[in-house]
C-alpha cells in the first residue's frame, strides 16, 4: 500500500469518525435525515456498480430494495426471526435473485436491458401485489425495534452508514482486483473482453450481483425502520430513478460519486421542500434537467478538475449538441 | 363471449398501438427512449378536457388541436434541450427524459389538482352492436378508426414525403444525411414533434374512454415500452401488432387471471418477449 493510499484510507477514517458523532449532537429529525442520506448513497453506490462500473445501466434496481424489505418482513413477522438473520437473508436473497435474473436479462445490452430490468420490477410489484404471503396491497407490519425512541434513531443510523462503509469497502477492494478491472472491461468493450479470455457472463453477474446485495441490505433496514411495508412505496419506480439521478448528478464509475451525489439531492429537494410546500418536486426536475445538460459528467469531475465556471459547463454542451 | 373480449382487447390494442407509434419512431430515429411520453399523452387528455370543459369542443374535432399543440411543444423540446446533449452517452438522453417527465407531472399536478376527471360527452352510452354476440361502444369504434387514419398518415408521411426520406435517411446515418444537405437538428426536432403530437393524439382519444389525471402517464409509458418491444423498432407495422398483440393478451388474461393481474401480464410478457425474442416478434431471431 503506496503513502498515498494510506492518506486517503485515513481521511476516510477520519470522515467516518466524524460522520459517526453526528447524531450525538443532532435532534431526532436530523438522524432521520441523515439515515436516508447514508440509505441512498448505499444504494446509489450499489447502482454504479452495475451501471457505472460495468455500464449496464439497470432500471430496475429498486427491486433488490423491495426484495431486501419483503424478505425482512416477512423473516421477522411470519417466522419471528431476529434482524440480523433477516438482514442477511435479505440482501442474500436480492443476490441470488439478481444471478437468477441477470443470467438471461444481461445478455440484453443498452436500452434493452434498462427496460428489461424495469420490466422485471413492475412485474416484481404485481407479483407482490396479488400474492399472500406478502398480504398483497394490505402491506406486513414488522415487529418494533424494543429500545427507547432516541435508541432507536441511533441504531437505524449507524446500521445504514456500516452498511455505507462495506459497501465502498467492498467496491474498492474490488476494483484493485482482478474481477474490478473486468467490470471496467465489460463497460469499455464487451466484445473485446470476451476475446482476451475474460469470462463477461461471470463478471457481469457478479457486478449485478453485488449491487443487488448492497440494495437488498438498505431495503431491510428500510423496512425495519418504517415498521410497516407496502408493494407500492416498496417497489416504486421512483426509488431506481432517484439512485440513478443521484450517481450520475454525483458522478458515475467513480468510487464516491453516488455518496456526493446523495448528500446534494437530499440536501437539495429538503431544501427546496422547505421553501416550496406543493412545487419543490418541480423544481426537483429541474434541477435534474440543468445538471444533465451542464454537468454530465458529474460533481466530482467539476471537483477534480478544478475548472469551475462557465466555460466548463458551455465546454459539455458543445461536446454533446448537434 | 370470447369473441366479446377479444374485440374490447383489439379496441384497446389500438388506442395502445397508437400511444407507441410515437415512441418508436423517437427511439428508432434518434435512439432516445422518451420516458416522458406518458406526460406528453397526459397533456394530450388535458388538452382535450380543457377544451371539452370551457369551450364545448367535441373531443374527436379537439384532437387536431391537442396533436399540434403537441407537435409544437414536443419541437420546442427537442431543439431547445435535447438536442444539445443529444450526443452524449444514451444514457444521459434518458435522465434527461426522466427529468421532463418530473417537470411536466409536477406542473400539471401544482396547476390542476390530483383530480381525476373524465370528458362526458353526450354519445358516451351509444352502442354498436353487430349481431348478438358483439357490443362495441361507438366512442371506442370511433377511436379505433381514429388511430386507424392516424397510423395511415404516419405511414404516408414517413414513406412518400421529403420530410420522412430526412427523417429516415438521418436516422439510418446522420453524418451522411448532413453530407447531403439535411439539416439534421431540425428534422430531430420535428421527428421529436410528430413522436409527441402521436402522443397527444393518444392522450385525446384515453380521455374519451378512461379516467384522466396529472399523475397517469407513468404507467402508459410502461405500457408503450411493452408494445415497443413486443412489435420491434424499425417499422410503423411493428408498433401496430405489438399494440393489438398487448391489448388481446391483457384481454384474456385478465378475463382468467383477474383484473389485478393485468400488470403482471404485460411485464412478464415483456421481460419474456426481450429474453426470447430481442427484436420484437417481427424482428428475426437472434
Amino acid at each position: 500500500m503506496g503513502n498515498k493510499a494510506l492518506n486517503n484510507f485515513l481521511i476516510c477514517g477520519l470522515i467516518i469518525l466524524i460522520v459517526s458523532f453526528f447524531p450525538l449532537v443532532s435532534n431526532n429529525f436530523s438522524i432521520r435525515f441523515g439515515t436516508d442520506i447514508l440509505m441512498f448513497a448505499v444504494m446509489a453506490s450499489a447502482w454504479n456498480i452495475i451501471g457505472g462500473y460495468t455500464g449496464y445501466a439497470s432500471f430496475g434496481n429498486v427491486v433488490f430494495f423491495g426484495i431486501g424489505a419483503y424478505i425482512t418482513a416477512i423473516l421477522m413477522e411470519k417466522a419471528g426471526l431476529h434482524f440480523g438473520i433477516a438482514y442477511l437473508a435479505a440482501g442474500g436473497a436480492a443476490a441470488l435473485f439478481a444471478v437468477l435474473i441477470g443470467l438471461p436479462v444481461l445478455r440484453l445490452r443498452g436500452h434493452y436491458f434498462a427496460i428489461a430490468t424495469l420490466g422485471v420490477a413492475e412485474a416484481m410489484k404485481a407479483l407482490v401485489q396479488n400474492l399472500d404471503i406478502t398480504e398483497g396491497n394490505a402491506g406486513i407490519y414488522l415487529p418494533m425495534l424494543d429500545l427507547p425512541v432516541r435508541h432507536q434513531y441511533y441504531f437505524f443510523f449507524y446500521m445504514m452508514l456500516a452498511t455505507l462503509v462495506l459497501t465502498l469497502l467492498v467496491t474498492y477492494l474490488l476494483l484493485n482486483a482482478k474481477l474490478g478491472y473486468s467490470f471496467i472491461a465489460v463497460r469499455e468493450d464487451e466484445d473485446a473482453a470476451n476475446s482476451v479470455g475474460i469470462n463477461t457472463t461471470l463478471s457481469k453477474t457478479f457486478a449485478f450481483a453485488l449491487s443487488g446485495f448492497f440494495t437488498g441490505l438498505a431495503g431491510s433496514i428500510y423496512a425495519y425502520q418504517q415498521a410497516f411495508i407496502q408493494p407500492g412505496p416498496a417497489f416504486t419506480v421512483q426509488t431506481t430513478v432517484q439512485m440513478i439521478v443521484m450517481a450520475v448528478f454525483g458522478g458515475m464509475g467513480k468510487l464516491f460519486g453516488p455518496l456526493l451525489g446523495a448528500l446534494c439531492i437530499e440536501m437539495i429537494s429538503e431544501t427546496l421542500s422547505n421553501y416550496f410546500l406543493v412545487a419543490h418536486t418541480l423544481f426537483f426536475g429541474t434541477v435534474v434537467i440543468l445538471a444533465i445538460v451542464f454537468t454530465p459528467k458529474g460533481m466530482i469531475d467539476l471537483i477534480t478538475q478544478h475548472k469551475f465556471g462557465i466555460a466548463y459547463l458551455l465546454q459539455n454542451i458543445r461536446e454533446h449538441r448537434i | 363471449m370470447l369473441l366479446q373480449i377479444v374485440t374490447n382487447g383489439i379496441l384497446k390494442g389500438g388506442l395502445y398501438a397508437l400511444m407507441a407509434i410515437g415512441m418508436s419512431l423517437i427511439w428508432g430515429v434518434m435512439d432516445i427512449i422518451n420516458i416522458a411520453h406518458g406526460s406528453f399523452i397526459m397533456l394530450g387528455a388535458f388538452t382535450t378536457y380543457w377544451l371539452f370543459a370551457f369551450f364545448g369542443v367535441d373531443p374527436f374535432i379537439s384532437l387536431i388541436f391537442s396533436m399540434s399543440i403537441l407537435f409544437i411543444f414536443g419541437y420546442g423540446v427537442q431543439k431547445y434541450l435535447i438536442n444539445y446533449v443529444i450526443r452524449a452517452n444514451a444514457f444521459i438522453t434518458l435522465i434527461l427524459a426522466f427529468g421532463i417527465e418530473i417537470f411536466i407531472n409536477n406542473l400539471a399536478l401544482v396547476s390542476w389538482t390530483a383530480d381525476v376527471r373524465k370528458v362526458e360527452v353526450s354519445y358516451g352510452a351509444s352502442n354498436f352492436s353487430f349481431g348478438d354476440m358483439i357490443t362495441i361502444p361507438t366512442v371506442r369504434l370511433l377511436a379505433f378508426v381514429l388511430v386507424i387514419v392516424i397510423s395511415l398518415v404516419f405511414f404516408y408521411l414517413l414513406n412518400r414525403t421529403n420530410l420522412g426520406r430526412s427523417i429516415r435517411a438521418t436516422s439510418q446515418d446522420l453524418d451522411a444525411a448532413r453530407l447531403a444537405g439535411v439539416d439534421v437538428a431540425r428534422t430531430y426536432a420535428v421527428t421529436f414533434g410528430l413522436g409527441v403530437g402521436a402522443a397527444g393524439a393518444a392522450g385525446t382519444l384515453w380521455s374519451i374512454l378512461f379516467p384522466i389525471s396529472p399523475m397517469m402517464g407513468g404507467i402508459l409509458t410502461l405500457k408503450s415500452f411493452v408494445v415497443v418491444i413486443i412489435g420491434g423498432l424499425g417499422s410503423m407495422l411493428g408498433p401496430i401488432i405489438g399494440g393489438l398483440a398487448l391489448g388481446v393478451t391483457e384481454a384474456l388474461g385478465t378475463n382468467w387471471f383477474g383484473s389485478t393481474y393485468e400488470n403482471l401480464i404485460s411485464f412478464t410478457i415483456l421481460v419474456l418477449v426481450l429474453i426470447l425474442r430481442p427484436k420484437g416478434i417481427l424482428g428475426g431471431a437472434t
